[in-house]
């Protein structure tokens, strides 16, 4: 089964370590033409000569599927299910009758192709880019009017595919997330559970390329905004901090986002299955609000030197989305079926609240008044309904960890965010942002005093998005240390600060290390790639 | 002829109702008609016990939206501080349409009342198993809230007098009564309890303090108003968890309930406009409120195909649309007077006139058909003739 594929390498696994994006980039930007087997043949000489063979008896050992030519993956969720029929076919469940299994699509395919083109090469690339295919935008679609363009011959085949395969499922339900994945991010595969691409060689780079990855973007602007703060805030200007510590930071924020964003904005364009099955994701989907919170902070850590005042008009600009995505999330929580909130409430819900706070932060600062107080009201009653759900632990609920783990940090985030939003929306620290204030900092040490608890945990991205809370806690210890000056308050601002700096640092390190030394910063992505078996109980 | 028709009927109705009741009930409604017979000529009792055994409380939700309808249009006619041309135009309606609209709401509830009183004469057992009900007992507060409206809105009744101390508190005690009853049951019950009963309609009991309370500020009865604003609130919050959270799924209302989601957004509603009479001044708790409010309005909105079951045929449930909107739109003429931008007015605009559209057309729509009004296998009646009466 998935075994055979062992032999058959892909063009980027040589080179994904080293520099995927550039490769793969490079290899679909650069052809005008993108079809992706005319750029396997150019690659094809890096693949050793075994494979070639090992293709052969892959494509006439496989049994055919039962159900006739599956159409090509021009919804590439139905794709999904076929390749897990495909090469699954001997544990897989009976077919629906409604997908067609594309395990065709690959037999049937590289046979003509082989016997029209009389080589073995393109097959491979064709073999293997065919099981990412179903990750991809309008693959199939695409690659077969490329191909009649060119006058290939398995037109035919793909035409018939096309006609018969049915187009149109709904969405990938929330309950075969829990089934197949396990851990506080539902990252790791079940035992019992199989996944539709192939597991032991390095999937193309923008498929493991998660959405968490915007988490560096949050860690790092919160930086800069901290650093801000810390310039300019009256109790630690004893520090003698100077601004460019903000400024640098925040270049270095601008860039990370644009590098991320780029990279993200190519995904949803390639892959575009592959994004929607992170946006069905529980907890991946809690990070599409991550962007946002971005901007927002960026707007709020910019430089004096950059711009002292920023034009209202940009606020409206970065909550519309936002309010639009929330719309979505917080009527699934309430009104949905599957996705309701006892089912899948977990810490990282928390990114979805919190971006509420920041928003009313930055509107309130930049003298919006009717504005922030409608995102800093919304975002406090589904705060309190998330809070109360997190704390119950309700049976229903089965991603919250039994062991603390940093995802646990991000319940710091929006008592911190609103304390100041609110102060800035009162004009003064008065009664309600200091209550918040000691809010956030009591669930700051409840966690800090646990901290021997935290160990063991596989390092993550996203761990940089659970950088941030500490950083809002920090910022928020100076706004409270300047409404109320002593030596503690000073004191404990300061200590803040340097723990959240130590911590990011810490991060920092860490990611180079898995960059560069072990490479295993963007390991294949499991969590988008479980198959879409209907859950027979006997799979449980 | 007629009277054929009427006996031919209400005798049709009647064979259908047997089935329908437990043995029990039935043997009970064999006395109550021997009783009856002893006052009505045969035709009129059994097309009267027709009604009655099909009654609900659910049908106050007419007098709820009416009463709303009244208390918007009060609040628009009166003084006002808003100088905008919105404000003007809708100054202009005219005081006897007012008071036409106000009386009309206040024949409907007084039949509505009275029909709810012979029931509960009459078919004791019917209204006890409403009571036990989940859904049917939350209605039990409807009656109360539409006279603390109808009252609130009452063109001749001002607030600081004699009359109307004592009309609240003879409202208001038994919404307070209804209170400790069914809130008590939340929280000795234990939490489990709530969350198995807990639906939309369980707003309705907060919305009864909320509206006791806006109608104790008006008075000058701050102390009462806090009392109750607070009580709401308080369970409002307990229950706005318990509902987002939806433990048990979507399984304890039907289909055909579904328009009573608008409920999520009339709490709120009514909560800022309770504390906007108690504190004088649509402040910032107020506007947090609104504002919560409007966004799951908008988030219900969005989402049309949650309510496509429940509007395929027509029943007393549509009208649970109208009294939400009425009040969200009252709110939002309170928060265009306090914020006075084109925004604020616009919104206040569209509000009003969707609530006016919707209590129109629903009004029309029901007299037109009043045959459909109490059908003879109503989903919703049948709810509570369900065995949870217990000998």
């Amino acid at each position: 089964m998935d075994n055979r594929e062992n032999h058959v390498s892909i063009e980027l696994q040589e080179s994904a370590s080293a520099e995927p994006v550039p490769d793969l980039l490079k290899l679909i930007t650069s052809n005008e033409v993108v079809v992706f087997d005319t750029i396997m043949p150019e690659s094809e000489t890096s693949v050793p000569s075994n494979g070639h063979q090992r293709k052969f008896s892959i494509s006439i050992s496989m049994p055919s599927s039962p159900t006739g030519a599956a159409s090509a993956g021009t919804k590439n969720v139905l794709d999904v299910e076929d390749n897990g029929k495909g090469f699954n076919d001997s544990s897989s469940v009976e077919a629906p009758s409604k997908p067609k299994p594309k395990g065709d699509k690959f037999l049937s395919q590289p046979m003509p192709k082989g016997s029209v083109f009389g080589e073995a090469a393109p097959n491979i690339k064709k073999l293997k880019d065919k099981r990412f295919n179903s990750f991809k935008t309008w693959s199939g679609r695409l690659e077969r009017q490329l191909s009649n363009l060119r006058g290939r011959q398995e037109s035919e085949s793909e035409s018939e595919e096309e006609s018969t395969q049915n187009l149109g499922r709904e969405a990938f339900p929330v309950d075969r997330y829990f089934n197949a994945l396990e851990g506080p991010e539902l990252e790791t595969l079940r035992a019992s559970e199989e996944i539709v691409l192939p597991d032991d060689k390095t999937w193309p780079f923008l498929l493991r390329y998660p959405i968490s990855s915007f988490g560096i973007c949050l860690g790092v602007s919160s930086q800069a905004v901290m650093w801000k703060t810390l310039a300019t805030a009256t109790s630690t200007k004893f520090l003698h901090i100077s601004l460019t510590v903000n400024l640098i930071l925040w270049w270095i924020s601008i860039a990370l986002v644009a590098a991320v964003s780029s990279v993200y904005l190519t995904k949803v364009v390639l892959y575009l299955e592959a994004v929607r099955r992170e946006y069905y994701h529980p907890i991946r989907v809690n990070f599409f609000f991550a962007p946002w919170i971005v901007l927002l902070f960026l707007a709020l850590g910019v430089p004096p030197s950059v711009a002292t005042t920023l034009p209202v008009a940009l606020w409206y600009v970065l909550m519309t989305p936002f309010l639009f995505l929330e719309l979505k999330i917080y009527g699934q929580w309430m009104l949905g079926d599957q996705r309701r909130l006892s089912k899948v409430a977990n810490p990282t819900n928390h990114l979805s609240v919190v971006g509420n706070f920041v928003g009313a932060l930055l509107g309130a600062s930049m003298g919006l008044k009717e504005g922030p107080i409608f995102f800093f009201a919304v975002g406090l009653a589904h705060y309190t309904v998330l809070f109360v759900t997190l704390n119950q632990r309700l049976p229903t609920n089965e991603t919250l960890p039994k062991d603390l783990h940093p995802v646990f940090f991000l319940f710091v985030a929006a008592p911190s965010v609103a304390s100041m939003a609110w102060a800035n929306i009162q004009g003064s620290f008065d009664y309600g942002s200091r209550i918040t204030y000691f809010i956030a900092l009591f669930l700051y040490f409840s966690l800090a005093v646990r901290v021997n608890f935290f160990r063991g945990f596989k390092f993550s991205l996203a761990w940089w998005a659970y950088t941030f809370p500490m950083t809002s806690a920090a910022i928020a210890s100076m706004r409270y240390s300047s409404a109320v000056t002593s030596v503690l308050t000073q004191t404990l601002s300061v200590i803040l600060s340097v723990v959240a700096t130590l911590t990011v640092t810490a991060l920092l390190v860490t990611t180079i290390v898995h960059a560069f030394v072990l490479r295993d910063l963007f390991p294949n992505d499991i969590a988008i790639a479980i198959s879409d078996r209907k859950p027979k109980p006997q799979n449980r | 002829m007629a009277l054929t028709i009427i006996s031919m009927a209400s005798l049709r109705s009647e064979t259908q109702i047997v089935p329908v009741n437990s043995p029990q009930a039935s043997s009970f409604t064999t006395t109550v008609q021997s009783s009856l017979s002893a006052v009505f000529p045969s035709r009129i009792k059994h097309s009267l016990s027709s009604i009655l055994t099909k009654f609900h409380a659910g049908y106050f939700r007419i007098s709820l939206s009416l009463g709303g309808q009244a208390l918007l249009w009060k609040t628009l006619i009166g003084p006002t501080h808003d100088k905008s041309t919105l404000r003007h135009v809708v100054h202009m309606f005219h005081p006897t349409a007012f008071l036409l609209l106000w009386c009309f709401a206040l024949f409907i509830l007084s039949l509505l009342s009275l029909l709810y009183i012979l029931r509960c004469f009459f078919y004791f057992k019917m209204v006890k198993a409403e009571f036990l009900h989940h859904v049917g007992v939350n209605y039990l507060f409807a009656p109360w809230i539409s006279w603390l409206l109808l009252l609130q809105s009452a063109p001749f009744v001002a607030p600081k007098t004699t009359s109307y101390l004592v009309l609240w508190w003879f409202f208001a005690v038994p919404v307070v009564a209804l209170d400790v009853k069914i809130y008590g049951h939340w929280f000795t019950k234990g939490k489990k309890f709530l969350s198995t009963v807990a639906n939309p309609t369980s707003q309705i009991s907060v919305i009864g303090n909320l509206v006791g309370a806006q109608a104790a500020a008006s008075m000058g009865w701050k102390e009462c108003a806090v009392c109750l604003f607070s009580l709401g609130m308080v369970h409002y919050l307990v229950l706005l968890v318990t509902l987002y959270q939806r433990f048990s799924g979507s399984d304890r209302l039907p289909a055909m309930l579904r328009p009573v989601f608008f409920l999520f957004f009339a709490a709120p509603s009514v909560a800022s406009l309770a504390w906007e009479s108690i504190t004088g001044a649509f402040d910032t708790a107020s506007k947090m409120l609104f504002f919560l409010s409007l966004f799951l309005f908008t988030s219900l909105v969005f989402r049309p195909a949650l309510f496509k079951r429940s509007m395929r045929r027509f029943n007393v449930a549509w009208w649970a649309y109208s009294f939400p909107l009425t009040i969200l739109a009252l709110a939002s003429t309170e928060y265009a007077e306090e914020v006075k931008g084109s925004i604020a007015h616009i919104l206040m605009f569209l509000l009003l006139s969707l609530s006016v559209l919707v209590s129109l057309g629903l009004t029309i729509f029901t007299l037109l058909n009043t045959r459909m009004l109490l059908p003879d296998n109503d989903p919703i009646s049948g709810l509570y003739h369900l065995p949870i009466v217990s000998p």
